[in-house]
């Protein structure tokens, strides 16, 4: 077969594995290529490590599942560990039914590295569906929207929730968003109708979606897939805030090899197409 | 190498393993997977909304309160099965007619707030836009950008004279959107398998850390 020919053929399966290899050969052996810190993140980050401990808490929505947590989970642990470092109060909600799990597990983990009590430093509100009647609700009170935390106590008896009225009383809110409900509706509701101030982590899928808001202003920051998290951990971890495992960060080497070779099959895919065209 | 002796890693890389096996070809481990992911998704589904939204917001507040204005929205979903009975299906219109309503009215000023007004001044050129020479250029790039992508989806006049190469630069400009989110998209989908690589070599193996 003509080797040109065979260029625009290769099997499917032939790329999986070369792709595999090219991801799993530097998480094995770990390359440590540079990881440059983008202006979004930095703007996210600076919004945070400009609130003090006396601030309003910050409300994290986790707005995504499983599926998507190599982007979104690591956001969510070094945004954590940032705010517990500099002991500012966070409330965490989910408007996705997978979410109170994940955040059961973060919260199970991070307050204890930063010695962090539930109801006096962090609180969790749990899950509601119904995005639109949610986010407009707790524009008015958030407490008819969230009578009781995921417990069950009543957020009038609980520390850092029992003044809470509305987006007023939160320094701002950042959604961890993998879809519908997420980032959409936040700026929909939240931001559009009162003036909340947003900030957002998304899947790399979203990210080109969401930069028009960034530059208008509307969102104070973004963090966009595995790199987000990635940036956002590497400035947790040289402001000195935590020590802890930066699991994104162990994954962006095998991001650019995989890229890397996912460049490559184009360029051999498109020599082989034009040579082949040329031929006709 | 520190394999885990934890009996759910294991159930999760064996289905993790059972789900990569499409990639070679539709085998029964991936449909077996695959269609126990479905029925746990709806199953957690059901119970959820059961027990976070049934019975919070309708059931104790109707039933253990007393609180009867609680009738009138179980009426409203109630409707939603009298698709079941022919005769009586017209009644399906009414739950179906409050959440356009509502919806449409709650959504349609704050898109306008959200993706045009805000958006319309994002790209006008302001005095501070030109505070830094880069600053600047980008918000030029921008309005050019703009005016001629909304050129090329304007269809009501002949695309000759000045409008022929506007058209064109805002296909360039639509090309490298279109090429922006497709390499977020393929970063997105390596990310994926990079979280999946991390859990079967380091949680279920052990031989990364």
């Amino acid at each position: 077969m003509d080797i040109f020919k065979a260029l625009t053929k290769i099997p499917r399966q032939v790329i999986f594995v070369v792709i595999a290899l090219a991801v799993m050969s530097p998480l094995l052996i770990p390359i440590g290529l540079p990881v440059r810190v983008m202006p979004k993140s930095q703007q996210l980050f600076a919004a945070i490590d400009s609130l003090d401990p006396q601030s309003k808490p910050v409300l994290i929505s986790i707005d995504f599942d499983p599926q998507s947590m190599p982007e979104l989970y690591p956001m969510l642990i070094a945004i954590l560990r940032h705010c517990f470092a500099r002991d500012i109060k966070v409330i965490v909600m989910a408007l996705w039914p997978q979410g109170p799990g994940l955040a059961e597990m973060a919260l199970d983990v991070i307050p204890k590295e930063f010695n962090k009590e539930y109801g006096k430093d962090f609180a969790f509100l749990g899950y509601k569906f119904g995005v639109t009647a949610i986010l407009l609700g707790m524009g008015d009170n958030i407490k008819n929207v969230f009578p009781v935390d995921y417990h069950g106590t009543p957020l009038d008896s609980i520390e850092i929730t029992a003044d809470l009225q509305n987006y007023d009383n939160l320094s701002l809110v950042i959604t961890l968003s993998a879809g519908d409900p997420g980032w959409r509706a936040w700026l929909l509701y939240a931001q559009a109708r009162y003036s909340a101030r947003v900030g957002i982590g998304v899947t790399a899928v979203s990210a080109a979606d969401v930069y028009p808001y960034v530059e208008t202003g509307q969102v104070i920051g973004l963090l966009a897939g595995m790199k987000g998290a990635s940036e956002y951990e590497i400035l947790v971890h040289e402001h000195g805030y935590s020590e802890g495992k930066r699991t994104a960060t162990q994954g962006m080497d095998a991001q650019s090899l995989g890229h890397l070779v996912i460049m490559v099959f184009i360029i051999i895919g498109n020599i082989g197409y034009f040579v082949m065209r040329r031929k006709k | 190498m520190n394999i885990s002796l934890d009996p759910w890693i294991w159930l999760s890389a064996l289905l993790t393993l059972a789900i990569f096996s499409f990639l070679f070809r539709d085998n029964i481990l991936y449909q077996f997977a695959e269609h126990l992911f479905v029925g746990m998704s709806a199953g957690y589904l059901i119970a959820i909304t059961w027990h976070n939204q049934m019975v919070p917001n309708l059931f104790e507040p109707l039933f253990i309160q007393g609180n009867l204005v609680y009738i009138i929205p179980l009426l409203f979903g109630l409707c939603y099965f009298a698709r079941f009975i022919p005769k009586m299906g017209y009644l399906v219109r009414l739950p179906i007619a409050f959440l356009l309503g509502w919806g449409s009215g709650a959504i349609i000023p704050a898109i306008f707030q959200r993706d045009i007004l805000k958006q319309t001044q994002g790209t006008l050129l302001v005095r501070e836009a030109f505070l830094k020479w880069d600053t600047g250029l980008w918000a030029i790039i921008m309005l050019v950008g703009v005016i001629s992508v909304l050129i090329y989806f304007f269809f009501s006049t002949e695309r000759k004279g000045i409008m022929k190469p506007a058209a064109n630069l805002g296909i360039i400009f639509l090309m490298l959107g279109f090429g922006a989110s497709f390499g977020y998209t393929v970063m997105s989908r390596i990310s994926l398998l990079i979280g999946r690589l991390q859990f079967l070599m380091g949680d279920w193996l052990g031989i990364i850390e």
